[in-house]
C-alpha cells in the first residue's frame, strides 16, 4: 500500500517489516516518533530508558541474546550514549544492533549543530543514510542485515529535515526475523579486559577492511551517469537537493557514508571532467576524498553551517545570485517561542528572575525563560549539566556565593542525568538550591512517559519515582515541595533555601499546561477589567502569550477614563489563550483580574 | 491514476504560521488530498521547539512527474497559506515572487516582544497595504472569526482550507476534504470540520 509518511514513521515502519523486534530510546527531536511509532505495532518492544546510554546498553543486551534492537536518539545523544558505543564495536553483537542517529543541521531543536557522520569513524562502526522516507524504511533493513553479516553495531543516520518530512512510502507485510533467542556465553568476545580487547580490536580493523570491500559493490552506492562535466558526490537528504539544483549533473550517490567505497569513487571522477561534494555540516566526505589524491570541490562554495535547500546548492556550485524576492516593505517582529499560557515554569522563572542569584539552567521547555522579561536562567549547556556547574560555581565562589547559586533542571532531564550531580552536592556539600521543575512529563518533545510519571511508553501503569524521596535518600537535609503557580509560597520557599546552608532541593511541580489540556482539564479563562486596570504593566513582565498590551488610540484617548494621568494604556486577556493560571491575578496589586464570563 | 498536468511542476506550497495553530493537520490534509489523486508529494515540516508559540512553517511539493525534495528554495513558492497575518509576511519576504498566490487569516497572534510593550506589531491595514504593493491579489481572510463562530478557533485551519479550495489554484474539492479529514478527525468531529471548509470557501468568494 502505497502511504505519505515521514522519515520516521519510516523507520519505524521498515524496522516492524524487516523483524525488528525490541527498541530503547530516550526522547529527542528530532528522533522521537521514532520509538513511539516503533511502539505502536504488534509484537515489539519498546521502552522509554531514563538516558540513551542506558537505552543503548539495553539495546546491546537484547541484541546479545538474539534479538534485532535498536537504540534511537538524537544526534547529542550519541554522546550520553558514547561510553558503551565504542566498546560494543569491539564485542559486536549477536542479533543485529543499530543505533538510529537523528542530527539536527541548523540547530532547530538542539543546543549545538555536531555531524555524527564523525562517531561512525571514531567508533569505527558503518553508517548508511537515506534520502528520503522510502529510503528510510529499506534502510533500516538494510542495516541489520550488514549488522548481522559483519557482527558489528550499524549507525543508521537520519537529519531534522528527514525525520521529519512525509514522502511516499508503499509499505509491506513484516517478515519474521529468524531471530534466535537464546543465551550464548563468549567471554572472549564480551568481556573488554585489555587481553580480550587487544583481540577484538584486531578484529574491528579486520571488519572495517571488509566493509570497505562491501561497500564497492553495496547496491545503495550508485552511480548516475548524465552530463560528465559535473560530477557530485551526496548522501542524505543533500543529494535530494542536489538532484534538484543540477538535474543534468552526474551524480554519485552514496547510500554508505562510512567507510567510504574508495574505488567507486575513483572510477566515478575519472568519468567526469569537475568533481564535487555536496554535504551538510562538517566536509567529512570531503576530505576523505581528498586524502585519495583527488581533486574535489565542496566547502569551498558550500556553507559549513545549516542545513541546505536546493536553492543554496544551486547558488553556491553555480556562482550565480539568488532569485530576487518579494520585499514587502513592513517591519514585522520577530517571534521566538515561548512558554505556552498557563505553562507552571513562568512562575518559577518569574520568582528566579527576581532574585539575583545565577541560575544554572538545563535543556527543556524551561530554558526559554533566559528570555526577556522572565530572565530567570542563565546558563544551558545539555542534559544534567545545571546542577553540576551550579556545584562547581558554588565551590569557587566559597563563602561569596552563599544563596546566590541555583540550578534549575526538568523532572525528566533530572532522571536523564541529573542524579548522580545532586549526589554530588551532599557528597561534596555545596550551598547551592537545586530546583527541579516537575510537570509530570517529558513536555519539550511531546509529552513522553518517564519514570516519574508512573506511566510506561505504552501507557501501562508501572513504578512511579517520588522525586522528593529520592532526594532524601541522596542525603539532602531540605527537601521541599512548591507549587510553581503560587507565587507567594515560591517566593517564600525559594528565599529560606537561599539562606541556608549546604544543598537543598525544591520540587516545583505542576502539571504542564499542554498536559492539562490533553487530559481534558476544565479550563477558567480569566478577563481583565479595564475599568479596573491602571496600566502599570506588571502583568506584562510575566511573557504570558494570552496577555497584551493595548496602547489608547484617539478614539480611546477621548472615551476611556483614565486612572492616571500617565496611563497610556491597559492589558487585555485573549480568553481563547487564557487557561487560567492565574499568576497575573496573583501580580495585580489593583485586583483588575477576574474570571471571564 | 494519472494526475492531471499542474499549471507548474512542481507546484510548492507553504503553510505557515504560529505553533498550536494546527498547521501541520492543515498541510497533512492537503497533502493526503493530494496523494490520493495520485500525485508525487513531499511535505516538509518544522517541529520541535518552534511548537511553543515560535514560527510555524510546512512545505508542501506536488508533481505529477516525480518525488521533491521538502525543501521549496528561497522565492519559489506558488502558494502561501497563512494563518497568522505577520507570518504571512515573514514567508512572502523569503519565499515569495510576484507570481505567488498567497491567502492569509487576518487575526493576529501577538510575539512575546510585543506583549511585553517594547515591539510593535503592525497595524492589519499596513500589513495589507504593504503586501498590495507586491501582490495586488493577496486575499486576507477573517478565519479566525468564522472558527469561532463555529465554537473553535483551532478550526481556522480548515476554515483557511476551505478558502483554498474557493481559489482553484490546487485540484482538490470538497469531497477529497471530506474523506481526507475522515481519516483524520475522530468521525463526530467530521461535520463541524465541513463547515469550517464550507465557510471558508464562502470568505473567499
Amino acid at each position: 500500500m502505497k502511504v505519505l509518511m515521514s522519515g520516521n514513521e519510516a523507520i519505524a515502519r521498515g524496522a516492524y517489516e524487516c523483524g525488528v523486534t525490541f527498541a530503547a530510546a530516550y526522547p529527542g527531536t528530532p528522533s522521537t516518533e521514532i520509538t513511539e511509532e516503533f511502539s505502536k505495532y504488534e509484537g515489539v518492544y519498546a521502552e522509554w530508558s531514563p538516558n540513551e546510554k542506558v537505552a543503548l546498553e539495553v539495546a546491546i543486551g537484547a541484541s546479545l541474546a538474539g534479538a534485532n534492537a535498536m537504540a534511537v536518539m538524537k544526534h547529542v545523544g550519541v554522546n550520553v550514549a558514547a561510553d558503551p558505543l565504542f566498546t560494543v564495536s569491539y564485542t559486536g553483537t549477536n542479533g543485529g544492533l543499530v543505533i538510529v542517529t537523528a542530527d539536527d543541521p541548523s540547530l532547530h531543536s538542539s543546543q549545538n549543530e555536531q555531524d555524527n557522520r564523525n562517531y561512525a569513524k571514531f567508533a569505527k562502526i558503518p553508517m548508511i543514510e537515506p534520502s528520503d522516507s522510502a529510503e528510510a524504511k529499506d534502510f533500516i533493513r538494510i542495516a541489520f542485515e550488514i549488522a548481522r553479516k559483519f557482527d558489528t553495531p550499524v549507525f543508521l543516520r537520519t537529519t531534522t529535515r528527514l525525520s521529519h518530512s512525509k514522502s511516499v512510502v508503499e509499505t509491506g507485510e513484516p517478515k519474521p526475523s529468524g531471530a534466535v533467542l537464546e543465551i550464548r556465553h563468549d567471554p572472549r568476545k564480551y568481556v573488554m579486559v585489555p587481553a580480550n580487547a587487544r583481540l577484538r580490536r584486531l578484529a574491528v580493523e579486520e571488519r572495517m577492511k571488509k566493509l570497505a570491500e562491501f561497500a564497492e559493490t553495496f547496491p545503495e552506492n550508485r552511480i548516475e551517469m548524465n552530463d560528465p562535466s559535473m560530477g557530485i558526490v551526496a548522501a542524505g537528504m543533500a543529494y535530494s537537493y542536489a538532484r534538484e539544483a543540477f538535474p543534468e549533473a552526474s551524480f554519485l550517490k552514496l547510500g554508505m557514508v562510512h567507510p567510504i567505497p574508495a574505488g567507486m569513487i575513483r572510477a566515478f571522477a575519472a568519468r567526469v571532467d569537475r568533481l564535487y561534494v555536496v554535504e551538510e555540516l562538517d566536509p567529512f566526505l570531503e576530505e576523505q576524498i581528498r586524502a585519495l589524491g583527488l581533486p574535489v570541490a565542496g566547502k569551498e562554495h558550500l556553507p559549513f553551517t545549516n542545513e541546505f535547500d536546493p536553492g543554496i546548492v544551486e547558488t553556491a556550485l553555480s556562482g550565480k545570485a539568488a532569485n530576487v524576492k518579494a520585499l514587502p516593505q513592513v517591519t514585522i517582529p520577530p517571534r521566538p517561542p515561548n512558554l505556552c499560557p498557563g505553562c507552571p515554569h513562568r512562575g518559577l522563572f518569574y520568582v528566579l528572575g527576581k532574585t539575583k542569584t545565577f541560575v544554572a539552567g538545563d535543556i527543556g521547555c524551561y530554558t526559554l525563560s533566559f528570555m526577556k522579561p522572565l530572565a530567570g536562567l542563565h546558563s544551558c549547556i545539555c542534559m544534567g549539566a545545571s546542577v553540576g556547574m551550579a556545584h562547581g560555581m558554588s565551590k569557587a565562589l566559597g563563602e561569596g556565593g552563599h544563596g546566590k547559586v541555583v540550578g534549575v533542571i526538568g523532572d525528566s532531564t533530572f532522571i536523564h542525568s541529573g542524579i548522580t550531580s545532586l549526589l554530588n552536592t551532599v557528597y561534596n556539600q555545596s550551598d547551592v538550591v537545586i530546583v527541579i521543575c516537575d510537570n509530570r512529563t517529558t513536555a519539550m518533545t511531546g509529552m513522553q512517559q518517564h519514570p516519574a510519571t508512573g506511566y510506561t511508553l505504552q501507557g501501562a501503569r508501572t513504578r512511579q519515582l517520588d522525586i522528593p524521596s529520592l532526594g532524601t535518600v541522596l542525603g539532602i537535609e531540605n527537601v521541599r515541595v512548591i507549587n510553581p503557580l503560587d507565587l507567594k509560597e515560591t517566593r517564600e520557599v525559594i528565599k529560606e533555601e537561599l539562606e541556608r546552608k549546604g544543598p537543598s532541593l525544591v520540587v516545583a511541580q505542576s502539571p504542564c499546561a499542554l498536559l492539562l489540556k490533553k487530559k481534558g482539564g476544565e479550563e477558567k479563562p480569566l478577563r481583565i477589567d479595564p475599568d479596573v486596570c491602571t496600566g502599570c504593566k506588571v502583568c506584562l513582565g510575566l511573557g504570558c502569550p494570552a496577555i497584551s498590551w493595548r496602547k489608547f488610540d484617539a478614539e480611546t484617548e477621548k472615551t476611556f477614563k483614565k486612572k492616571t494621568k500617565k496611563q497610556e494604556g491597559i492589558a487585555v486577556i485573549d480568553r481563547d489563550l487564557c487557561n487560567g493560571c492565574t499568576l497575573c491575578s496573583q501580580v495585580c496589586k489593583f485586583k483588575a483580574v477576574e474570571e471571564a464570563k | 491514476m494519472n494526475p492531471k498536468a499542474l499549471v507548474r511542476d512542481p507546484f510548492s506550497v507553504i503553510v505557515t504560521g504560529v505553533g498550536g495553530q494546527g498547521n501541520v493537520l492543515a498541510s497533512r490534509l492537503l497533502g493526503d488530498m493530494l496523494a490520493a489523486k495520485g500525485y508525487f508529494v513531499t511535505i516538509g515540516e518544522t517541529f520541535g521547539a518552534s511548537q511553543r508559540g515560535g514560527s510555524v512553517m510546512s512545505h508542501i511539493r506536488i508533481s505529477s512527474k516525480s518525488a521533491w525534495s521538502p525543501q521549496i528554495p528561497r522565492g519559489k513558492a506558488d502558494v502561501i497559506v497563512s494563518l497568522e497575518p505577520v507570518e504571512a509576511v515573514r514567508v512572502l519576504r523569503e519565499y515569495g515572487n510576484p507570481g505567488v498566490v498567497l491567502l492569509s487569516n487576518t487575526r493576529p497572534i501577538y510575539p512575546v516582544g510585543v506583549i511585553r510593550g517594547e515591539l510593535e506589531y503592525p497595524s492589519l491595514d499596513a500589513l495589507r497595504e504593504a503586501v498590495a504593493r507586491i501582490l495586488p491579489g493577496a486575499r486576507f481572510i477573517d478565519g479566525t472569526e468564522q472558527a469561532i463562530a463555529l465554537g473553535n478557533a483551532i478550526l481556522t485551519n480548515i476554515v483557511m482550507l476551505g478558502a483554498l479550495n474557493r481559489l482553484a489554484v490546487l485540484p482538490f474539492e470538497r469531497e477529497d476534504f471530506r474523506q481526507a479529514v475522515g481519516r483524520r478527525v475522530a468521525s463526530k468531529q467530521v461535520p463541524v470540520n465541513l463547515m469550517a471548509f464550507d465557510k471558508g470557501y464562502g470568505l473567499a468568494g
